[in-house]
């Protein structure tokens, strides 16, 4: 009898205990920041986690790669509807050879960019967060290579340098990049061939979102590119013209204040894979071009 | 009791490694599951409150080291939601096969909502409600779609490392 009675209170005791726990946990990390003991202690953690994502990652991309690329045969084919269903069935077959030609070409575009920003540090994309609200990839360098917090990352080929995001945190061997869809994330840009500027705002899954002046005349497939700027002698953490994305969407609407203006990303983050982590100073000429 | 304590330390590392690389890239419209809502869950299910309570917080705390939010709130989280399921079973007498099912998808959903709401709070979610919503519904389904694999498996891990019952009088 007294068994049966005391477990349900010390059930409760120990609820109590791990709930005042866990809001000391928030307090503290709330007041202290990204320099508190427990940010500390959520690098350490990081930095044990990210070789075993990276072994995992090495291991499960290309079966990963395949099952996208297969997921994609369906709007290609839509695309081309005139295609025949033999030549469907032929590429559901080369499926598994076209992602390694991808990847080769990848690589090879990253070379080219790295010979465009030579102190750029190349890296791969070893992980994603682990979290449905944040939208943030782990990559395998750290502060030993030199990556700090705010750098921007890149990828694509020289001829179009595509945003991915900025650097947020830094162990040694291992960085997390906010991808420009975090809904925290925003950059200054630029719509090509018009006076048009403002503010990408990232939405998650969705394409991103931008707001410019009402009467802004736009023909809907515009590329949007980042602008550098420079507020009392401080350069923004982006260097100007890496392409963020191609206008997809532009829904006017009558009286509005402004017309929002939705963003396809060029960077395709499903299968991102290789990137460039730009040091700060590399954007310098493109900077003093931009400034007015 | 350490073999016990070793099998939650490489469930919950096991967890976050297939979340942050395979499940992230096989998303269910936009949305991964939630494996650590999925194993405090079934530890509650299978083992009552006061566990459900503990590995829940253990996870939680866990993901919370990964995640940029301030620590706690997924801890917060999970132990509220072991507590409740290990409560629940108690009053549910059901022996249907899908019982598991159901309780992983209430729960996750219920348990998504609540860390908004506490994010939100915070001042660190500024997203849409129906947004929440859809992540919460869609990660309940992806959740309640893995159960059946991944239920089997975790009781065999439970039920072999349950250290001996001592019965007091």
């Amino acid at each position: 009898m007294v068994a049966i009675r005391r477990r349900p209170r010390s059930t409760r005791l120990l609820v109590v205990a791990l709930v005042s726990v866990s809001l000391a946990i928030i307090t503290l990390d709330y007041r202290s920041g990204t320099t508190g003991p427990l940010a500390s202690l959520g690098r350490t953690a990081k930095t044990a986690i990210a070789p075993m994502q990276e072994a995992v990652t090495s291991v499960t991309r290309p079966i990963s790669n395949f099952f996208i690329g297969l997921a994609n045969l369906p709007s290609l084919a839509e695309e081309n509807r005139r295609l025949k269903e033999e030549l469907a069935d032929a590429r559901a077959v080369a499926a598994g050879g076209q992602v390694e030609a991808n990847e080769l070409e990848e690589l090879q575009d990253l070379l080219g960019l790295q010979d465009l920003h030579p102190d750029g540090i190349p890296a791969v994309v070893t992980a994603n967060g682990v979290s449905n609200f944040d939208w943030t990839v782990t990559i395998n360098r750290g502060t030993n290579t030199g990556v700090a917090v705010d750098m921007p990352v890149i990828a694509g080929s020289p001829d179009a340098a595509r945003l991915v995001g900025r650097v947020i945190d830094v162990t040694a061997n291992s960085s997390e990049v906010q991808l420009i869809l975090d809904r925290d994330h925003a950059v200054w840009a630029e719509i090509d061939g018009t006076p048009e500027a403002g503010l990408v705002v990232g939405r998650g899954d969705q394409d991103l979102a931008m707001d410019v002046e009402p009467d802004a005349e736009l023909e809907g497939d515009e590329n949007i590119f980042t602008q550098g700027y420079e507020v009392d002698g401080q350069p923004g953490v982006y260097p100007s013209g890496l392409l963020i994305g191609q206008i997809s969407r532009v829904s006017p609407e009558p009286n509005a204040l402004s017309l929002p203006v939705e963003i396809r990303p060029a960077v395709d983050f499903s299968t991102l894979n290789v990137v460039l982590v730009l040091q700060a100073t590399t954007a310098d000429d493109d900077q003093e071009d931009a400034a007015p | 009791m350490i073999r016990r304590v070793v099998a939650v330390g490489v469930i919950i590392v096991t967890a976050l490694l297939l979340q942050s690389t395979v499940f992230a890239q096989l998303r269910l419209l936009g949305v991964r599951p939630e494996l650590l809502y999925l194993v405090t869950v079934v530890v509650a299910f299978l083992e009552g409150p006061s566990e459900g309570a503990v590995v829940g917080f253990i996870s939680g705390f866990a993901q919370d080291l990964l995640l940029n939010e301030p620590k706690g709130i997924l801890a917060l989280t999970l132990t509220l939601l072991g507590y409740t399921i290990g409560m629940l079973r108690q009053f549910i007498v059901s022996p249907s096969p899908f019982l598991p099912v159901i309780l992983v998808a209430l729960g996750t959903a219920g348990g998504v909502l609540f860390y908004v709401v506490v994010s939100f709070l915070l001042g660190n979610y500024d997203d849409s409600i129906a947004n929440a919503v859809r992540v919460a519904l869609l990660a309940a389904l992806y959740n309640a779609i893995l159960t059946p694999l991944l239920f089997p498996l975790l009781r065999r891990v439970f039920e072999g490392s349950r250290p001996t019952r001592v019965v007091r009088f």
